[in-house]
């Protein structure tokens, strides 16, 4: 079998993996800034993939390791050959694929690995996979995750409300400030996870290119994978997944400003602290817990647990079904060139049938978010209307009142202050 | 098996400590802003001041969080 051709493949599938990564987790950082309406739809993702575009270049410490000590490689394990890694990438991109089709956020790094292990299970064996390297590093960091990020938003949800909480006396909480710094911690959560995932697919092809022979090994990515890499996660984040941001910003709970702050800092605390210690948590997982922890945080929140369930099902499945895909288009590359033909077929009408499926009910920049968009733009117009509504029957009854005499001037200011406390609590609770 | 707790442990010391700090001096410098509306006209500057402050402590803190991870600044 041409040995180019396979690396090549695997280039190009590698790259299309790092743009399904980016539409994929384009709601991480940006669901809940559209959710609130911080930025306009279309800015956000335009903003994000610039940002992940940054990321990418920032830092290539986590691409140097991909597979992470996961699959024994190197003397007295096994060799990773191109082909492991064409099947892994079938398998990791195929259910990236059908989770996207579901709108579910799930880990785009749990896909790769499992794509991974399942083609290095039927490529070498049972022995090839360092258990215990999985249980530390791939499936307790997927609980602690989070657990983690979804207390610390949670605690720093209650901190952004207590320290906002005035008097009744005052004007207004003015919570409508944290719209404005969700721009900037959203934005942080893309830089990070351009940082985090962009080098997944970097080391994957520097993988590829070192088990091929056309790089040196234990040299880092060349400047023309970190260049594309970067590219296509940018494309992929701009280009949007719409069904995922609509699960995050308004399936899990509503969110408000001073909670999607709040998430989003949490958000990135525990992305940017991960990696710099040294160990990737998955940027979905964290961002799907703090919005649940900021749900839990804000009184009169309600999270909506069958959608969480829903994620976490999606999540127990990330590993192993990733890794049945991918040992299944490693069983049928085995068969030679053939094999390797028919892997790509298949892998490309799967995903094209996806696509024609996903044409049927699409979900756009236009639509994600509806429900709540339009719901809090009714229920502004409806205030408005309202309070106009109020002002004029009131002008029109002091004009009866006067009409009739300077009767209770008292029961009038009464009426006033009363409305007014019930347009104070109103906007508090819009707030 | 060898799971390193500690790594864990530290991460979310981490992630708690500075998620806290930048929400709590940015909702700081929210609340403080809502003050300064609702004060006199002379303290209104004051006050004000002390907002962009807060939010500047909030910017800092974030821009030391993306020092540490890039190690082309270290």
């Amino acid at each position: 079998m041409d040995l180019t051709f396979i690396v090549a493949l695997v280039v190009v599938l590698a790259l299309f993996f790092d743009f399904t990564n980016g539409f994929h987790d384009t709601a991480n950082a940006m669901a809940t800034p559209i959710a609130t309406g911080a930025i306009k739809p279309k800015t956000a993702v335009a903003l994000a993939a610039v940002l992940n575009l940054v990321g990418a270049f920032l830092s290539t410490e986590v691409a140097k390791t991909v597979s992470g000590g996961l699959i024994r490689e190197g003397e007295g394990g096994i060799q990773i050959t191109p082909l492991m890694i064409f099947a892994g990438l079938i398998g990791a991109i195929v259910w990236n694929m059908i989770t996207w089709l579901l709108g579910l956020p799930s880990s785009s790094s749990h896909a790769l690995f499992g794509g991974l292990i399942g083609a290095a299970i039927v490529g070498a064996g049972f022995q090839a996979v360092d258990y215990g390297v999985v249980v530390s590093k791939v499936l307790l960091p997927a609980i602690l995750a989070p657990v983690i990020a979804g207390t610390v938003a949670y605690l720093a949800t209650k901190l952004a409300y207590w320290i906002t909480k005035r008097d009744e006396s005052a004007s207004s909480p003015k919570r409508g400030g944290f719209r404005y710094g969700q721009i900037f911690s959203s934005s942080l959560v893309a830089l990070a996870h351009g940082t985090n995932d962009a080098q997944k697919t970097m080391g994957v092809i520097t993988l590829v290119l070192i088990a091929g022979g056309f790089q040196a090994a234990g040299t880092g990515p060349e400047f023309w994978v970190i260049l594309s890499c970067a590219l296509a996660i940018a494309i992929g984040t701009y280009s949007g997944g719409w069904r995922i941001i609509r699960t995050m910003g308004s399936g899990l709970t509503e969110v408000k400003p001073a909670q999607g702050f709040s998430a989003e800092s949490s958000t990135a605390s525990a992305i940017l602290a991960s990696s710099h210690l040294g160990f990737a948590l998955s940027t979905t997982q964290v961002a799907s817990g703090s919005v649940i922890g900021s749900g839990l945080g804000r009184k009169g929140a309600k999270v909506r647990w069958d959608t969480a369930g829903r994620i976490g099902i999606g999540w127990l499945l990330t590993l192993p079904a990733a890794g049945a895909i991918g040992a299944l288009a490693a069983l049928i590359a085995h068969l030679g060139m053939v094999g390797v033909v028919i892997d790509a077929v298949a892998g490309a009408a799967v995903i094209g049938l996806m696509y024609i499926v996903s044409k049927r009910n699409q979900v756009g920049h236009d639509n994600a978010i509806s429900d709540v968009d339009q719901a809090g733009e009714i229920v502004k117009i409806k205030r408005k209307k309202k309070r106009k509504a109020t002002a004029k029957k009131r002008s029109k009854q002091q004009a009866e009142l006067s009409a009739d005499g300077p009767e209770p001037a008292a029961a009038e200011t009464a009426r006033v202050g009363a409305t007014k406390n019930h347009e104070g609590t109103d906007e508090g609770a819009a707030r | 098996m060898n799971i390193d707790w500690l790594a864990f442990l530290i991460v979310a010391v981490a992630t708690l400590v500075s998620a806290l700090f930048v929400v709590g001096s940015y909702g700081l410098g929210v609340r403080l802003l809502a003050v300064a509306a609702d004060a006199p006209e002379t303290r209104r500057p004051a006050y004000r001041g002390l907002a962009y402050l807060s939010f500047a402590v909030a910017a800092v803190a974030v821009g030391y969080g993306i020092y540490l991870i890039v190690p082309a600044f270290h």
